[in-house]
């Protein structure tokens, strides 16, 4: 039997191998042993390992009233779907979902559609071919981290890849996207502003999707329409999240990307007191996910209600003398440079701003009622170059320096300077005027009278009109002095306003002290650029006794209540000092008696506009010559219509100022004075009104009161 | 089962754990389903297994019908089929995650590697049979040829199959080679030089991944398919420094597997999600639900089984028989020992079957083919031997 031969060896081999295959299987036991009953306890200890997660859940934002209690930015309830992941979510049940309430969510509507990037196509497809689309990756690929492959992947779907994706299946990629935009355990907005019936499907089928419900979100409401939303600002949408420059700073203050945050205006100053505390509660899961225990940590508190300092029917006033005065000049005096009037109106003695208002003339506009444009930030944050307006300030500077004594009268010549311009190198006042003493000089605007201050102050203390052939005077020290004294009163400093954004005027462009002539320029406001919120202060700070007083947006921040009213207030905004200047009283009042005249005396040069008016006015009118430049090439020689001011003279309750940069040099429009004059009755016409109101509702009640007791 | 013919006996003790192994499969993979993931959850795997099972008996059925020496003949056609199976793969097969394994067929995937294990094993039988029938005295000359044919046959559907890749059915490969040299007559001197040649390179292999890791890893992935079996060793190694990539599933195998605990947590308790869980990490829900006493069932199942073919492969008195039955054992054991060893971090990740349990309608046919030529091969022996007493 050759096979039995040949097969002697198989017996002791093929034990031996079975010998060896007990061997392995008895491994397998022996460690299958160790696993689970050696360490089975420690296994499920891991596996029953509790994490904890917070969520937070947003709250409605802080409405604001004007200062007399009127609304003037709320929230208004709208309906919105949301959906809550659980921890761990895979793509594959957001895709689940998302096939299933596609038959149930207009997706059409809120630009969930137009959303969809192709990005958000290309996972979609990917997810659904997975294989297919993981078969174009070589073998060298697949070594490749999974980030780095699946880029590869993404790379490689084609156009006719695609084309596969029906109309329907859009619809589920855009519900897909906004599912898979949401955080673990945070409620995230899939659709806001829901129709009823929508919300009402969704409502009797919440079973049915697990983690989707339907709840209430918020829009911002101005409901002053475009008056003074300028200056109130934007927030973000929920898609725009915080921003990306402050990511940082708004991560660290526990706000989820997807927070709604001021990006503009007093939403963005006040973001901290607007925005309220979110609701947060704490979650146990366990390793597979499952809430075991929800916990309220800390309850959630609407944010801050703002009372501004703004008197919303004076600003509507103002937006509309503003707009209307700036409309009128274009039309009358076609100028193609002038496209903007502004004007503030603020409390001298805390500087609340009561009205601010920028209004831009859109000239390619074709409807005739809609190129008016709000832009009142620009009040903020655009400088111009004030003219004569300043003028006060320089007699103030050259009384404190000793250089002029009240009273002193100086002869309104021209004064002729050095230089190779032979007779056109002059300085001169808008006409030829009398000899004035300081007073006059504000009263009719002398540009002399300040030009010999400017010269005193470098040390050229030669009162004489003709420069010429004569080397001039100047100091640093006279400079700086002059720079000093100017920003006492806010010009070329920043105002302190509550706002994000300010500008300081022009600094010191120079370094070096500027030519005698440009000193002289310097005192009468044609030097250097300020905002007219500046402007404002300058002359609040005159108007007050000499005190800087950073204008204010925002009286009182007030808890939310439980009436639709303000709730207890939480904090109020007291007038913030910055400095007081330091000149005598006695300095101060003359300056302010040159204002009065200005607006009041004959010569004076607002008393056309002011004289006859019963509520006391004093201001200080300004004309400066600009130019408009084009790359750097002047292209035309423009005016700056400026107009500061207060009333009454002797308990001053409201300052203003007022810019028209770049009208026609060759036109008498005085827009500037047009507006302060309106601008000023009107305040004084609203609060006649209102101590009328208020005395007839007081008569009324008195009426009630004895119709009651004759009934009686 | 008695379709076969009455006077062929039937061993009811192999039918039995097979079909016991099947009925665990279709139970786990029926308590599995709910817990599937979404893209997964439209099959229902436990009927498409049972179905799968149907399909084989029937597959088993023909088997029986021709005598299994008769099989000889179609060794080298098989072969070659299997051969040729696996090459054009390269042109029309189905690449997914990166390897190029299966045909895309209208009645679903067909995976050829499968096949190429039972058409190894029997070629690799029928060859050794001849060779042993050629040469009655045993030489090294003997030795050499023996082994050099042996190897000749296998090296193709091994590089053919790493080259895939596809290193666990490779090893596969490499397992019943080494099973079938062990009894196919090579004498032990030689036997013992390959063993220590082998231990040789596998220490060198091993001291340069140790030393000089970065070089040794920079080169696998350099010249050889086999770069993402090296994450796999390294993530065997050190489970929790690769814990949140390519350790990650077996560290939750590790753990789902230890918390069933003696008992198991019953059925239809599961915690941790796991990747292929229905496939090859099936013995994770076999372990998590019934704990320690089922996974040591299903070993001792397998054990057993194990055990039978080798007893068949003793009794088998003609070679062919032998050298087909122990070229299963290879397959089986090898199978077994790599999947199980796996989960339980034992050995390094790779993608393999567990025979019988593991959802898979090329796998179970395959499998179920090769029990039915070790029903076969029992079936035929009374027979053989009656006429050899005769």
């Amino acid at each position: 039997m050759k096979n039995k031969e040949s097969k002697s060896h198989l017996p002791l081999r093929l034990n031996l191998l079975f010998f060896l295959i007990f061997l392995l299987f008895s491994m397998l036991i022996l460690q299958l042993g160790v696993v689970q009953i050696l360490y089975g306890q420690d296994a499920q200890e891991e596996i029953d390992r509790t994490d904890q997660d917070t969520s937070e859940t947003p709250v409605p934002r802080g409405r604001m009233f004007d200062r007399t209690g009127e609304l003037i930015v709320d929230n208004e309830p709208i309906l919105a779907i949301t959906y809550t992941p659980p921890k761990n979510v895979q793509p594959d049940d957001n895709l689940e979902i998302a096939e299933q309430l596609v038959d149930y969510i207009e997706v059409t509507s809120d630009g969930l559609l137009s959303r969809v990037t192709e990005r958000d196509v290309e996972d979609y497809w990917i997810l659904q071919n997975f294989e297919e689309a993981y078969s174009r990756l070589d073998d060298e690929e697949l070594e490749l981290s999974d980030s780095e492959q699946y880029q590869l992947v993404l790379d490689r779907v084609t156009d006719e890849d695609l084309d596969e994706i029906s109309d329907e299946e859009m619809n589920v990629i855009a519900l897909f996207r906004e599912l898979n935009q949401a955080s673990a355990l945070t409620p995230h907005i899939i659709k806001r502003d829901i129709e009823n019936d929508e919300y009402a499907v969704i409502a009797e089928n919440l079973n049915r999707f697990p983690g989707i419900n339907v709840t209430t979100d918020w829009d911002r409401v101005h409901l002053f329409g475009g008056s003074f939303s300028n200056l109130i600002g934007g927030i973000t949408t929920t898609r725009q999240g915080i921003p990306d420059e402050n990511l940082d700073y708004f991560l660290s203050r526990n706000y989820s990307r997807n927070d709604r945050v001021g990006r503009s205006g007093l939403e963005d100053q006040y973001e901290q007191y607007l925005a309220g505390q979110k609701e947060v509660r704490e979650h146990i899961t366990d390793s597979s996910g499952n809430v075991i225990s929800s916990e309220l940590i800390r309850e959630g508190e609407r944010g801050k209600d703002l009372v501004l300092s703004v008197d919303m029917e004076l600003q509507q006033r103002l937006d509309e003398i503003v707009g209307e005065e700036l409309t009128e000049a274009i039309e009358e005096h076609p100028n193609e440079h002038l496209n903007i009037a502004m004007a503030v109106m603020m409390d001298p003695n805390t500087g609340e701003i009561l009205a601010m208002s920028g209004q831009r003339y859109d000239r390619d506009e074709e409807d005739e009622n809609e190129r008016l444009v709000d832009e009142s930030v620009r009040v903020v944050i655009d400088a111009y170059m004030p003219g004569s307006t300043i003028k006060g300030a320089t007699v103030l500077a050259g009384f404190e320096e000793g250089v002029i004594s009240p009273g002193e009268v100086m002869s309104d010549r021209t004064i002729r300077l050095p230089g190779d311009a032979g007779d056109d190198n002059t300085f001169s006042s808008h006409r030829r005027l009398n000899s004035l003493n300081d007073i006059g000089a504000l009263r009719e605007s002398s540009n002399v009278y300040m030009g010999f201050i400017a010269l005193r102050m470098n040390d050229e203390l030669r009162h004489q009109y003709d420069f010429r052939n004569t080397v001039m005077n100047r100091t640093r020290e006279g400079y700086q002095s002059m720079i000093n004294y100017y920003g006492q009163f806010g010009l070329g400093v920043e105002t302190g306003i509550d706002f994000p954004s300010e500008t300081s005027g022009t600094t010191d462009p120079y370094g070096d002290v500027p030519l005698p002539g440009e000193l002289m320029d310097y005192s009468i406001g044609q030097f250097f650029n300020y905002s007219t919120l500046q402007m404002g202060q300058y002359v609040s700070t005159i108007a007050n006794g000499g005190y800087r007083i950073a204008p204010s947006l925002v009286r009182q921040m007030h808890s939310a209540g439980d009436t639709d009213g303000l709730g207890p207030l939480y904090k109020a905004n007291e007038p913030k000092i910055l400095n007081r200047v330091d000149m005598d009283d006695h300095y101060i009042e003359r300056v302010q008696e040159g204002f009065r005249q200005a607006f009041q005396e004959s010569g004076g040069t607002g008393t056309t506009y002011f004289g006859d008016k019963d509520y006391n006015p004093a201001g200080k009118t300004g004309t400066a010559e600009d130019a408009v430049y084009n790359r750097g090439e002047k292209i035309a020689d423009v005016n700056n219509l400026n107009l500061v001011g207060y009333a009454p003279f002797d308990d001053p309750e409201v300052a203003f100022a007022v810019a028209v940069p770049h009208t026609d040099p060759n036109s008498d429009h005085r827009t500037n004075l047009r507006i302060g004059e309106r601008a000023l009755d009107a305040y004084f016409e609203l609060q006649e009104e209102r101590q009328g109101t208020t005395e007839e509702e007081l008569e009324d009640e008195v009426e009630l009161e004895e119709d009651n007791s004759e009934e009686e | 089962m008695n379709n076969t013919g009455n006077d062929k006996k039937l061993d009811t003790f192999l039918i039995f754990i097979m079909t016991a192994l099947v009925a665990i499969s279709c139970i786990t993979l029926y308590t599995l389903q709910p817990h599937l993931p979404g893209y997964l959850s439209d099959n229902n795997f436990y009927l498409l297994q049972l179905m799968w099972f149907v399909v084989g008996t029937v597959g088993i059925a023909l088997i029986m019908i021709l005598d299994f020496d008769r099989y000889r003949k179609l060794a080298w056609p098989v072969y070659i089929l299997g051969i040729l199976m696996l090459a054009g793969l390269f042109v029309w097969g189905d690449t997914r995650l990166g390897a190029t394994r299966w045909y895309d067929l209208p009645i679903g995937s067909i995976q050829p590697s499968e096949f190429m294990k039972v058409f190894l094993v029997i070629a690799l039988a029928h060859v050794i049979t001849s060779h042993n029938e050629k040469w009655t005295h045993k030489d090294l000359k003997y030795d050499l040829l023996l082994l050099g044919k042996i190897v000749a046959l296998t090296l193709p559907p091994f590089a053919l199959i790493a080259m895939q890749p596809d290193l666990g059915s490779s090893l596969v490969i490499m397992s019943i080679m080494g099973f079938l040299i062990l009894i196919s007559g090579i004498r032990w001197r030689v036997i013992l030089v390959i063993l220590g040649l082998f231990t040789l390179i596998g220490t060198a292999l091993a001291a340069m991944y140790l030393l000089y890791t970065e070089q040794f890893i920079d080169f696998i992935n350099e010249y050889t398919p086999f770069g993402h079996a090296i994450h796999r060793i390294q993530a065997w190694q050190d489970p929790h420094l690769y814990e949140q990539s390519s350790a990650m599933q077996v560290i939750r195998s590790m753990l789902v597997i230890g918390s069933g605990e003696l008992s198991g947590k019953g059925i239809g308790n599961f915690e941790l999600y796991i990747p292929e869980r229905h496939t090859d990490m099936i013995f994770t829900a076999i372990a998590e639900q019934f704990g320690f006493i089922g996974s040591s069932i299903v070993i001792i199942l397998f054990f057993l089984m194990i055990y039978r073919i080798i007893q068949i492969a003793l009794v088998c008195r003609d070679p062919f028989g032998t050298y087909l039955a122990v070229g299963f054992v290879g397959m089986f054991s090898y199978q077994i020992f790599q999947n199980i060893g796996m989960s339980i971090q034992l050995l390094p990740l790779t993608g393999l079957p567990l025979p019988f349990l593991s959802y898979g309608g090329t796998s179970l046919l395959v499998y179920m083919a090769a029990i039915g030529l070790v029903l076969n091969i029992q079936s035929r022996k009374k027979e053989y031997m009656f006429e050899t007493d005769d």
